[in-house]
């Protein structure tokens, strides 16, 4: 600290003088930035990869709950018997209608929320604040809420339904197996609508308000704006959370669980309520990993397919 | 193109007035300035006329239309925003025809408006970028070309100039200058730049508190100054003013400061002994005297700044900062005393009260300029 300023000066933007080896000073070198980035590798190893290898391997063993004589690898036989299993293919394409069912009406209703809540109105914060609460909702009560809502015993939808004559009489649409995949569908519109809106509805507000004067004056109608301005500027954003919900979506059996546990008569049964099914009801772990294997796949390669696709579009724009 | 007229138009958010009855009457092809400090209202004037404001009472005119009612759209009129406001996810082709193509005119005819118009900016090798490949002088080039390309009956222009670098501002200055002597639109651009405003202007209107202080001519505004606002606002550097209280005998008036210096100003109408009055003279109308002249009177060096092609000297004088423009290379020393002298034919004498200016006896006859009466009566 009562070092002299000049030699202190003097000293000013040299490197550090090299003391050590040349062979340790250079290991040292190339380790270090691993080094410093290690905590983050070994947790995300931990917490995020080792599950996942786990959960993998079960999928090539014999591991039934039950049978303390299971537990040896068995190779694909799982898979093997998976390609027969016509129940599988069957919450395939469950799976799919769940999804995209879903997926439709939640992001269009929420795209017309979102726009609606753009506007300026009187209480327009007390709006937004309610619009999130399906979402405060545990999602396990929703599930229950809505198949009581279907019950003509305790609930007024079917009643409201006769009464504008769209059913005969009263019936719970949940025990009818051509109907009842809307049950748990309508109830999950209803609990994804507030993230829609709410992603859709932050996109737009970032949308500068002079472009929607410039487009006024340039001469556009409130149409033509929404369609050369709104959509281009929202696009990225329904691109991802599109993507993301689809995803969600097929592999949130919670309400399906809770309001048909995939009947009647399997009707309901996706591919993760059949997951959820062989692993926890029959307990055989193994089948219901080699299940979970394949849903990954395919929803990585969904995953891909949807990446590739918006790369190939902003390229070509 | 087309004159516009504006008719008593005020403006309020509830209970915020911010236009007091604004009445303006442009040309058909007349290039207008709206100039004044940042708060004063020229925006929201200008998007009055753009239709993007409501107008809370009062009328305005585009041609022999009345356009209070019309959308942006119907009323044939193209801006250029502050911010540029370029579509982004267009190409600067895109942006500039983005009109025409609303209005389905044919392919050719669009290209035909886009080649000359790119030509004229020099937008030819930029045509194919998005906007945020552009610098800033070039995302104003576009915004101008998108206004162009229309042909619109009036440009309005919002400080379109305010992000660009000084030396690309002055550029621009004259190009838009160029522009508007070529196409001859009616043109009403609002800066807070009074440069701008004197270089660029037709007539400028200037304006405070929402209220218009002054139109005419830069130089009659420069000259002939209506009240102390403009007087203050308009020019750089700016007007001296020195407070004082008025004498006077029956063939002549003079001003004494509170340290008793005295000073022969003028004659004019609605000067009386005792009131309150406050000198302004222009830094080029001070100069440096020996001490022997006439009315020359002691001041004390603060401050040299030689700019180069001229020098300004900031002096005090009986309590008040006064800065004197010259071409000469003075070399006083700081502190030490000067003479001045006041050009009494070009120095402006003001009401303290009413803050209007008491205009000399008229002389001449291009004394007779229009002189807004308006002063915001403080
Ligand atoms: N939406 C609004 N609500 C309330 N006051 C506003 C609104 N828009 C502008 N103002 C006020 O109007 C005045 C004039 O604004 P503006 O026309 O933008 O000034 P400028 O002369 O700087 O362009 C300002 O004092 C501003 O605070
Ligand atoms: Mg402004």
């Amino acid at each position: 600290m009562v070092g002299s300023p000049v030699t202190l000066l003097a000293d000013a933007g040299k490197r550090p003088v090299a003391r050590r080896g040349v062979l340790s000073r250079k290991w040292s070198g190339i380790l270090e930035p691993y080094l410093y980035v290690s905590p983050a590798i070994i947790l995300i190893v931990a917490v995020m990869l080792m599950p996942l290898v786990l959960g993998l391997s079960y999928a090539f063993r014999d591991i039934r709950i039950l049978n303390p004589f299971s537990g040896g690898f068995i190779g694909l036989a799982h898979f093997q018997t998976l390609m027969q299993d016509s129940a599988f293919f069957q919450a395939l394409l469950n799976t799919a209608w769940w999804t995209f069912g879903s997926l439709l009406f939640q992001f269009s209703l929420g795209l017309i929320l979102a726009l609606l809540l753009n506007r300026h109105f009187v209480g327009r914060r007390l709006v937004q604040a309610l619009v999130f609460l399906p979402w405060a909702v545990p999602t396990f009560l929703s599930g229950l809420n809505w198949a009581w809502l279907f019950n003509p015993v305790v609930g007024p939808l079917p009643h409201w339904f006769t009464a504008l004559g769209i059913m005969d009489s009263p019936f719970n649409i949940l025990s009818d197996p051509d109907l009842a995949m809307w049950g748990p569908i309508v109830a999950n519109i209803w609990f994804g609508i507030p993230f829609f809106a709410i992603t859709l509805l932050a996109a737009l507000q970032s949308i500068p308000s002079d472009l929607y004067e410039a487009a006024a004056i340039d001469g556009a109608t409130t149409r033509q704006q929404f369609f050369s301005i709104t959509l281009p500027f929202l696009a990225p954003t329904i691109a991802i959370t599109l993507m993301l919900r689809t995803i969600w979506i097929a592999n949130f059996a919670d309400l399906i669980v809770v309001m048909t546990n995939g009947g009647p008569a399997d009707s309901t049964q996706i591919v993760a309520s059949y997951i959820f099914t062989q692993a926890f009801r029959r307990l055989d772990f193994g089948y219901a990993s080699a299940i979970a294997a394949v849903l990954l796949v395919l929803l990585l390669a969904y995953a891909l397919s949807v990446i590739a696709l918006r790369r190939a579009m902003s390229h070509s724009s | 193109m087309a004159s516009i007229e504006i008719a008593n138009a005020r403006k309020s958010y509830g209970a915020v007035h911010v236009l007091h009855g604004i009445d303006l009457a442009i040309a058909d092809g007349e290039f207008i300035v709206l100039v004044g400090p940042s708060g004063c209202g020229k925006s929201t004037l200008l998007r009055m006329i753009a239709g993007l404001e409501d107008i809370t009472s009062g009328d305005i005119r585009i041609g022999d239309d009345i356009v209070n009612d019309l959308q942006p759209r119907d009323r044939d009129i193209a801006m250029v925003f502050q911010s540029y406001a370029l579509y982004p996810h267009m190409t600067v082709a895109q942006n500039m025809s983005y009109a025409l193509t609303l209005r389905k005119t044919a392919k050719e005819r669009i290209a035909e408006s886009l080649a000359g118009v790119s030509e004229i900016l020099g937008l030819n090798a930029l045509l194919d970028r998005r906007p945020k490949a552009l610098s800033g002088g070039q995302r104003q080039r576009v915004a101008m070309g998108r206004a162009i390309v229309r042909k619109p009956r009036a440009f309005l222009f919002d400080e379109p100039l305010s992000n660009l670098d000084a030396r690309l501002r002055e550029q621009m200055r004259t190009e838009i200058r160029k522009l508007h002597r070529r196409l001859n639109a009616t043109s009403v651009y609002v800066t807070h730049d009074q440069i701008e405003a004197m270089t660029m202007a037709d007539r400028i209107v200037a304006m405070h508190d929402g209220i218009i202080q002054q139109v005419g001519t830069p130089i009659e505004i420069y000259d002939h100054p209506a009240n102390i606002f403009v007087a203050s606002f308009i020019g750089s550097p700016a007007m001296n003013f020195l407070h004082g209280t008025c004498i006077k005998t029956d063939t002549t008036s003079a001003i004494r400061f509170a340290d008793g210096h005295i000073l022969p100003v003028a004659p004019r109408p609605g000067l009386y002994a005792g009131q309150e009055i406050t000198l302004g003279a222009r830094p080029e109308h001070v100069a440096i005297a020996a001490p022997e002249t006439p009315g020359a009177l002691p001041a004390r060096v603060d401050l040299i700044e030689p700019m180069g092609l001229s020098t300004l000297i900031h002096v005090t004088l009986a309590g008040h900062e006064l800065k004197i423009f010259t071409m000469d290379r003075p070399a006083f020393a700081i502190d030490s005393t000067i003479h001045i002298a006041f050009d009494i034919d070009k120095t402006h004498i003001f009401d303290r009260n009413s803050e209007l200016r008491l205009p000399p006896v008229i002389k001449a006859p291009e004394e007779t300029t229009k002189e807004t009466s308006g002063a915001n009566g403080t």
